[in-house]
């Protein structure tokens, strides 16, 4: 439940911080009304930009792949040798 | 296959990239700049700025729903 407050607490924050920026007029007004929607496209972009830096930059290990794929084929060996059914071989 | 990740990452950061300075541009560049300066052609009416992301948030929540109420149908069904 803190999380939960925690949260409500800073988006009231955000609120406030709206609403006052909308009564002092310090940005023009056609520019506060925006303001809230281009957050959140920002926010999905920048989702966006992330997860696609992460494919980019994903690691594959082709080493631990060959090592794992042998790793399997033992232990496939092994079980059959002791009469468990492995399966399609 | 290491490739075609990279450049499906590479596409969507740049999909990303040019959504947010476009969105950018349009939102807080251009009305600071004079009516008949040929970089208004470039981009739609102001209204568009607000409709686009509107209507593309209400898309995709109509389309989580749908397909949520699918899953829930189907695992129904199965179950009966």
């Amino acid at each position: 439940m803190k999380h939960i407050a925690k949260i409500m607490a800073f988006f009231m924050a955000v609120t406030a911080v709206w609403i006052s920026l909308l009564q002092t007029a310090m940005i023009s007004q056609s520019h506060t009304w925006l303001l809230p929607l281009y957050f959140i496209v920002s926010l999905g972009c920048y989702g966006l930009l992330m997860v696609g830096v992460g494919l980019m930059q994903f690691p594959t290990c082709p080493q631990e792949a060959v090592l794992l794929q042998q790793d399997v084929i033992e232990a496939k060996q092994f079980l059959k040798h002791n009469g468990v059914d492995v399966g399609t071989d | 296959m290491e490739l075609a990740d990279r450049a499906v990452g590479f596409i969507l950061s740049s999909i990303s990239v040019t959504i947010f300075t476009y969105y950018t541009f349009w939102v807080i560049i251009l009305p600071f700049v004079d009516k008949d300066h040929f970089v208004h052609n470039y981009f739609l009416p102001q209204e568009y700025a607000i409709l686009l992301p509107v209507y593309a948030g209400v898309t995709l929540i109509c389309f989580l729903s749908v397909f949520i109420g699918y899953v829930m149908l189907k695992s129904k069904k199965k179950k009966a």
